[in-house]
């Protein structure tokens, strides 16, 4: 019997986040993690010559030394931003819509601007109209939902009062005619997993606005890098962390956390938990049943699993150029029609729009010299996988990939010809390796119904918070940041205790 | 709450509060997922194995096949050229060795793991001296990535198989022989006596029914009088044989001085990286011998390790600190004992170590100090966090 004031299960960017800070504070802090290396979705794999990036395409929230954006806050206090390096990408992305119009924006609020009215002169005015929305209703958002203002009120927030529960395509129908212009606006919907129709005009405009606002950065040596650093923090400040060790289930007495016991079969007491473990595993998994309040299974029921994805991992033996590559971020896409595009992720068909990022485009030094490694990704539902028996899984994945190939041949023809090294991961292998149900990485679906505005985050279990995805919405600003959030609430509770 | 008020008056708030309503009405009952996660992925790949010797064979003097079937009823699919990692406990050392599956895919009811003898082999002796038939072992699911990828492969492929190099390469040429597959392959089989080929009238049979399998066997210690190709597999050999070398991606396994001796030779023939897929090799023979080896540290010099919440244990410089390890009864996951799958990936706290170059380690693992166990070599006294 061990004792401790936090156990923390898992490693990913939520579980290490809430580590790191409540080490940093002087509290004793053990970390599971039924991996041997720590990350989650942060993490990277050896092939060959290359080291490939699993999770992280473009980091938001970064912003640059002088004009710091809340994730280089958060990642300096930590004291991360000395372990690593970042690299800022110039451009959002490039867009194919194949056979209609290619694109590339600058990460540039006046200069997306230009570029979008030089393309659409018609629409010239609704096009500077759109962006200071975007702008403004983010600043408005960040006010009442992140900062908590305790005035809200529609008189002082007008423009978030009147569009926080529009879709994005209800905007983008408002605003512009062209479905083009509207597509590329929109391209971004990927990195949230549901369609312009699905999407929250919300979350579309803060991503616009942060990765413009803040640009979109990579990190040299990819997300493990992140990851390694912050176990490193973790450590620096008296953290335990136990590798191949899995929490088996969570101990809870009287609604309130009594500990933790491991895979290995060790009780370990602990005041508080994160969970970044995922909402499902720890609610349906890790604690049992009768100690998981009613309340909280019938919100659960109300919600959705989100997506996985379908990726593949390839290296190059040549410079990006050579193939066509220009861009680091390359959405290519065969129709601009995103609802077919968002239905067929639930299907086994070739789907028609695939992400290709390049990361040696903006840190040559990414792969060895002369080579280069793209990770292309394509959003994916799991179910359709569930039914295919195992004795025909990999020819599946191979045929599946092969449809993306295609995709991508039709901008950089020569791609095939230059593959050194590949891997396929489909929503099985993530499913395998992150341990959530449906392979997602997002959590789950992420509906305007389904966020902060109408669930609170936290939970009826006294000492259990969580972690990641599931509360905070895909990707690596939101995730890093859950963790620090319950660690910050977790030492409010120990200060006042 | 009261804070949470103001929300009432964002535009469309009470549409969306009936939507959650109907949505938890009509929802998903979570419960019923439990334990499901790992029923998917134990299809597929179940962490461990508990499998049963139900035959064994011997395939020449030094070599003998293992077939295992599974206690349960079920085995996962492989991709032909998978390996397993096979554990083994002997005296009180329990250890691991990966074993490529030379039975073939299509085979579901056993995996054959081909076993040659090793001069002093820890493992190789146990399993060919004391296994019988009936006794079990804990193994890993298949792994690695030796195996064909449609992707980029192409359809004509040359094996460059040495000794027991053969085994993965076997499940390979038995998969596309037996199902009628279109791939072409041409084995190239390297072998240091013709009396003890493993496999060879197999692949003299297959070769014999099926137009798509070509097989060359070189005989380097050749008996008087033999008419076959002898010596190595040189650039010569392979030009000799192998008509249109650009179309084909060739595959190597074998032992060490294989590899050192047949890589130059594909060079010779300006064979591009992408068309050359090599398997794992195992550690080296003697680490002293790699050019990066620090010439003031003998081999046979003896280090303390620390080991962070265990214990102090003795480890030689000349062997992977893995082996130290096992023997000082502490074991973890080490599946390829290559440098390759990272699954024995620990941080080193102090202290120092050589690793060869073939060490496939992440690069922000190197900055923050992490080290594969199976492909490191003590230098100094040395304090390690598993």
């Amino acid at each position: 019997m061990t004792d401790y004031d936090v156990t923390i299960i898992g490693a990913g960017n939520g579980g290490l986040t809430a580590a790191a800070t409540l080490a940093k504070a002087g509290l004793k802090v053990l970390l599971l993690e039924r991996h041997n290396v720590p990350g989650g979705c942060a993490t990277s794999f050896r092939r060959g010559r290359f080291e490939f990036e699993v999770a992280l395409h473009q980091l938001s929230g970064m912003g640059t030394e002088e004009k710091p954006g809340p994730l280089r806050v958060l990642l300096q206090d930590l004291g991360v931003t000395k372990k690593i390096e970042f690299v800022e990408m110039e451009h959002l992305y490039r867009v194919t819509f194949l056979n209609m119009l290619d694109i590339t924006l600058k990460a540039d609020r006046s200069e997306v601007v230009k570029e979008l009215q030089h393309r659409f002169p018609s629409e010239r005015a609704a096009i500077v109209k759109f962006f200071d929305l975007v702008y403004a209703f983010s600043i408005q958002r960040i006010g009442v939902v992140h900062m908590g203002d305790p005035e809200a009120s529609k008189e002082k927030y007008p423009l978030y009062f009147k569009y926080a529960l529009k879709s994005s395509q209800e905007v983008l129908d408002e605003f512009f005619d062209d479905p083009l212009l509207k597509a590329i606006v929109a391209t971004y919907w990927g990195y949230m997993g549901l369609p312009p129709r699905l999407l929250s005009f919300s979350n579309l405009a803060l991503l616009l606005f942060a990765y413009i606002e803040f640009k979109p950065f990579h990190i040299k040596g990819g997300s493990q890098a992140l990851s390694n650093a912050l176990v490193d923090t973790f450590l620096e400040n008296g953290g335990e962390v136990r590798f191949n060790c899995g929490a088996k289930k969570i101990v809870v007495k009287d609604g309130k956390v009594q500990g933790v016991i491991t895979e290995d079969g060790d009780e370990i007491r602990t005041h508080w938990v994160v969970s970044n473990a995922g909402l499902l595993t720890t609610y349906i998994d890790l604690i049992d049943g009768e100690h998981v309040p009613e309340e909280q299974l019938k919100i659960l029921a109300g919600r959705t699993i989100g997506t996985s994805f379908f990726t593949i991992f390839a290296g190059l033996d040549c410079e990006p150029s050579e193939v066509g590559i220009t861009e680091t971020t390359n959405f290519v896409c065969s129709s601009i029609d995103f609802d077919r595009a968002f239905s067929l992720a639930k299907t086994l068909e070739t789907p028609q729009t695939v992400l290709l990022t390049c990361y040696d485009v903006s840190d040559p030094d990414f792969s060895p010299p002369g080579t280069c490694q793209t990770a292309i990704v394509t959003l994916q539902y799991a179910q359709p996988w569930l039914h295919i028996p195992p004795s025909q899984y990999a020819d599946m994945k191979y045929r599946y990939a092969e449809g993306m190939l295609d995709l991508v041949e039709s901008l950089f023809p020569d791609f095939r010809n230059h593959i050194e090294e590949i891997e396929v991961a489909s929503p099985l292998t993530h499913m395998r390796f992150l341990g959530h149900l449906g392979g997602t990485a997002y959590g789950f679906d992420q509906y305007e119904k389904d966020s902060r505005l109408f669930i609170a985050p936290g939970s009826s279990i006294k000492g259990l918070y969580f972690a990641g995805a599931w509360v905070a919405g895909g990707g690596f600003q939101p995730t890093l940041a859950s963790g620090k959030s319950a660690a910050r609430q977790i030492l409010k509770e120990f200060g006042s205790g | 709450m009261k804070t949470y008020d103001y929300k009432k008056d964002i535009e469309g708030y009470a549409e969306v509060q009936k939507e959650i309503e109907t949505c938890r009405k009509y929802g998903i009952d979570y419960t019923t997922e439990k334990g499901k996660l790992a029923q998917i992925i134990n299809r597929l790949h179940p962490p461990k194995l508990w499998l049963k010797v139900s035959e064994i064979r011997e395939e020449s003097p030094s070599t003998t096949t293992f077939r295992l079937v599974s206690q349960d009823n079920y085995l996962p699919p492989f991709q032909a050229g998978q390996y397993i990692s096979l554990s083994v406990e002997i005296g009180r050392v329990r250890t691991s060795r990966p074993y490529s599956i030379s039975s073939p895919p299509n085979q579901i009811g056993f995996y054959d793991i081909t076993v040659r003898r090793v001069e002093n082999g820890f493992v190789s002796s146990y399993l060919l001296d004391k296994v019988k038939v009936g006794d079990t072992f804990e193994t890993s699911s298949p792994l690695g990535y030796f195996y064909y990828n449609p992707l980029f492969h192409g359809n004509d492929l040359v094996f460059l198989a040495g000794g027991s190099g053969i085994t993965p390469f076997m499940s390979m040429i038995r998969e596309v022989t037996d199902r009628g597959l279109k791939r072409r392959l041409h084995l190239i089989y390297g072998s240091q006596f013709l009396d003890d080929v493993i496999f060879h009238e197999e692949l003299t049979y297959r070769e014999k029914y099926h137009d798509n399998f070509t097989y060359t066997l070189v005989i380097s210690n050749p008996p008087q009088g033999y008419k076959g190709p002898r010596g190595f597999i040189t650039a010569d050999l392979i030009r000799d044989t192998v008509d249109d070398i650009v179309s084909k991606t060739f595959y190597i396994c074998g032992p060490e001085e294989m590899y050192d001796f047949c890589l130059p030779e594909l060079e010779k023939l300006e064979i591009p990286k992408r068309k050359i897929r090599k398997e794992l090799i195992g550690p080296p023979k003697d680490v002293s011998k790699d050019p990066g080896w620090p010439k003031d540290v003998s081999p046979d010099a003896e280090f303390r390790v620390k080991v962070i919440g265990k214990k102090v244990i003795t480890a030689r410089a000349g062997e992977p600190l893995i082996i130290s390890l096992e023997r000082g009864g502490i074991g973890m996951p080490a599946p390829c004992r290559s440098g390759a799958c990272s699954l024995c990936r620990i941080k080193l706290l102090r202290g120092k170590v050589f690793q060869p170059k073939d060490v496939l380690l992440r690069k922000s693992d190197r900055q923050f100090g992490y080290i594969h166990a199976c492909l490191a070599y003590p230098l100094k006294d040395l304090e390690i966090m598993i």
